[in-house]
């Protein structure tokens, strides 16, 4: 098997024969990625509303649904409203603390009386990996939050980590994700500097998946049909001001 | 197995496609529509001429510094949990994942999308070691079935109908499944996802591997690139040395280019940045993240002719508006990679002599260079590669010789003044009644079977101009 040294080697002796290029750098990254992701944040706060009314518009292109409410309790009625239209019974969520203040969109499903588990507890408390999977494989439902919402595209950034499992947004049919104006920034181009800052950060979830609406494919005669791996049905709630925000 | 010359010579696979309806059909459909797609969808990036050019300057910093760029990768991901594996062909690579999944007591392995594995005829090598291997792309599970290979980079099963996938499916569950897009679809999530829940290794490509961050990045519209690298305990993923870049910004570039270019989608459904295997704390992702890094005659083009062809982001904006693909499809190439693009692919990964017939496969028309978002200079190449191919001798003889006769004709203004009269008296027999010429007698008929020949004028244009009648 070749070795590191010998492969680059032999990269390098290629490379030495490539004559009169013009030399070209690469884009540069932030020098100080907290500072550049937190301006990001702050210039994206006084936009709130127009950068949501272009998340709307190209969600809903990409055949997301779009959901707007005033509070999380609100949000709370507007997700178990779509679970009841649907007969849903198994919702499985992130972690309490995953979810954050959305946490009282999960329990008012609860108190609703669907079965609410969570498909990613704390490692320690919850159960192994292969029941996490049964429940997992068999919910209706998956709710999480959202780290980003990024307008230009109608896209969600979900940043995997403690209580934020992956799957909760891949294996169940419908994907909700609720999320704050915290969230919302204008382009892919301000989403990666925020993924530069949670880089720096140190560990984290080794995960982060930018989500444009539901899975879809065309291979079959190019005749769109969506659901195929992923959620058939993606639903954005965005809160205006989650008052635990 | 691997690299193997295809079973019939290329104008026998041409004629074959050029003669089957349904492909016709379903190639022109396809590429009609993703070139509009492509069009609108680059339209509503402002300034996307800029943002050519810089993804161009992206991709050219990078083999500039590629030996800096590859080490780098490899320390990141090693320092986030990762394993790098260095493979100097397929042997070698097929090597590494194979022994990854004996040693791990591996029996089934889910496969997203990916042209590297392609490459390698890595599934063939799984089989061999008792392994299953099943793709999990609905195009690439399709043809699985079908014991075939994909047809276009990005669907790969373009030339199928929807009732030959529905008499696969049924004969593969066992029951009648009717030909309609969306049962069919829900067929292969309920038989795909239980073997996701059972298979121990997930093996994908990869679209750019950021070398600052260590980053794997992935994109999937079905969602099954996710499944593939979350579910299964092990992730092996594969990519060729021309899919590092340097940093998140830089892939940001890239990303507004290539699903634009591929399908027509400002951004495909998943995009999915892996930085290692799963981290305490987290519920799921797999417990080992391995990366195999492919030469496979990739570097020796680094300073060769067919270095630009490093650049490719694998798109398939390029087949689409290839006026021989729109023809003849990807199966008529013969080789993993399909179109314009595909042939410089099988040059550098097969050598020059594997291209010697389809190297002439293009007309030179120039609308691969135009579709392409990172700018190759496909047709500079091309010609490049049959300039050499007539170096190496490798083109048939009468060939050769009629073109250094050709060569001769063309240095020589007298020559070529009197040859030019010698056509017109000599074209006459074969003139029809509307002026056009007829088809060419014996071995030259072949050149008229499927074009126009030019009529040679009454008077040329040296003649026309020498009388003033240009002035």
């Amino acid at each position: 098997m070749t070795t590191r040294p010998e492969f680059l080697e032999r990269v390098q002796r290629e490379m030495a024969r490539a004559v009169g290029l013009a030399p070209v750098a690469a884009s540069p990254r932030p020098a100080d990625p907290a500072g550049v992701a937190a301006a990001v944040r702050a210039a994206a706060r006084g936009r709130v509303e127009e950068l949501f009314a272009r998340f709307r518009t190209e969600a809903e292109e990409v055949g997301a649904v779009v959901h707007r409410a005033a509070t999380e309790t609100e949000a709370g009625e507007v997700v178990w409203r779509l679970a009841a239209e649907r007969g849903i019974r198994r919702v499985v969520t992130w972690s309490r603390r995953g979810l954050g203040w959305v946490a009282a969109v999960a329990a008012r499903l609860g108190d609703g009386g669907l079965e609410v588990a969570e498909g990613a507890p704390e490692e320690a408390a919850g159960p192994g990996r292969e029941p996490l999977r049964g429940i997992l494989a068999a919910a209706d439902l998956g709710l999480t939050g959202a780290d980003l919402a990024i307008a230009e595209t109608g896209s969600l950034v979900l940043a995997s980590g403690a209580g934020k499992g992956r799957a909760v947004s891949l294996l169940p049919p419908i994907h909700v994700a609720v999320f704050g104006p915290e969230a919302l920034v204008p382009g892919l181009e301000e989403a990666a500097l925020v993924l530069e800052a949670w880089h720096a950060s140190g560990p984290r979830g080794a995960n982060v998946v930018v989500v444009t609406g539901p899975s879809r494919t065309a291979d079959i005669e190019l005749t769109l049909t969506r659901g195929v791996h992923g959620p058939k049905e993606v639903h954005a709630v965005f809160v205006a001001s989650p008052a635990a925000g | 197995m691997v690299g193997a010359e295809p079973a019939a010579p290329l104008a026998v696979r041409a004629r074959e496609a050029l003669g089957d309806r349904l492909l016709q059909e379903a190639l022109s459909t396809a590429t009609t529509r993703f070139v509009a797609a492509r069009r609108t969808a680059l339209g509503s990036l402002p300034d996307s001429e800029r943002y050519r050019d810089r993804a161009r300057r992206i991709k050219e910093a990078t083999l500039q510094r590629l030996d800096q760029y590859l080490e780098l990768l490899a320390e990141n991901l090693e320092r986030a949990g990762g394993v790098v594996h260095w493979a100097r062909d397929a042997a070698e690579a097929r090597e590494v994942v194979v022994g990854l999944a004996r040693a791990r007591g591996v029996r089934l392995v889910v496969k997203s999308k990916s042209m590297a594995t392609e490459e390698i005829h890595l599934n063939e090598a799984l089989e061999a070691a008792g392994i299953g291997a099943v793709e999990t792309d609905l195009g690439e599970y399709i043809i699985q079935l079908a014991h075939e290979r994909p047809s276009h980079i990005i669907v790969p099963a373009i030339h199928k109908t929807r009732a030959q996938i529905a008499a696969l499916f049924s004969a593969e569950v066992g029951s009648v499944v009717p030909p309609d897009p969306e049962l069919l679809t829900a067929v292969a999530r309920r038989e795909l996802r239980e073997k996701f829940l059972r298979a121990e290794m997930g093996v994908s490509g990869v679209n750019f591997a950021v070398a600052e961050t260590g980053t794997l990045v992935l994109v999937t519209n079905e969602g099954n690139g996710r499944l593939v690298t979350t579910l299964p305990r092990i992730h092996v993923a594969v990519m060729g040395i021309d899919k590092v870049v340097p940093t998140l910004a830089d892939v940001v570039v890239l990303l507004q280019l290539l699903p634009r270019s591929a399908t027509g989608q400002k951004l495909t459904t998943y995009t999915n940045f892996i930085t290692g295997p799963r981290r305490a704390g987290e519920a799921d992702g797999p417990d080992e993240l391995h990366l195999v890094i492919l030469d496979n005659g990739r570097a020796a083009q680094l300073g060769g002719p067919l270095r630009d062809a490093l650049s490719c982001v694998r798109c398939g904006a390029c087949l689409n508006v290839c006026p021989v693909y729109r023809e003849i499809g990807g199966h008529a190439y013969g080789h993993t990679y399909p179109g314009p693009i595909g042939i410089l692919l099988t040059a550098m990964l097969e050598g020059t002599p594997a291209v010697r017939d389809l190297a002439h496969a293009s007309s030179l028309c120039g609308a691969c260079l135009d579709a392409c978002p990172v700018r190759i200079d496909i047709p500079r190449m091309l010609v490049g590669l049959r300039a050499s191919l007539a170096r190496e001798r490798v083109a048939p003889w009468p060939e050769r010789a009629l073109f250094a006769a050709f060569g001769r004709l063309l240095r020589v203004p007298a020559l070529f003044r009197a040859a030019g009269r010698a056509a017109r008296l000599l074209q006459r027999p074969l003139l029809r009644a509307g002026g056009r010429p007829r088809r060419l007698p014996l071995f030259f008929r072949g050149w008229t079977a499927h074009r126009d020949l030019p009529v040679v004028a009454r008077r040329s244009f040296t003649e026309r101009w020498g009388r003033g009648e240009l002035g």
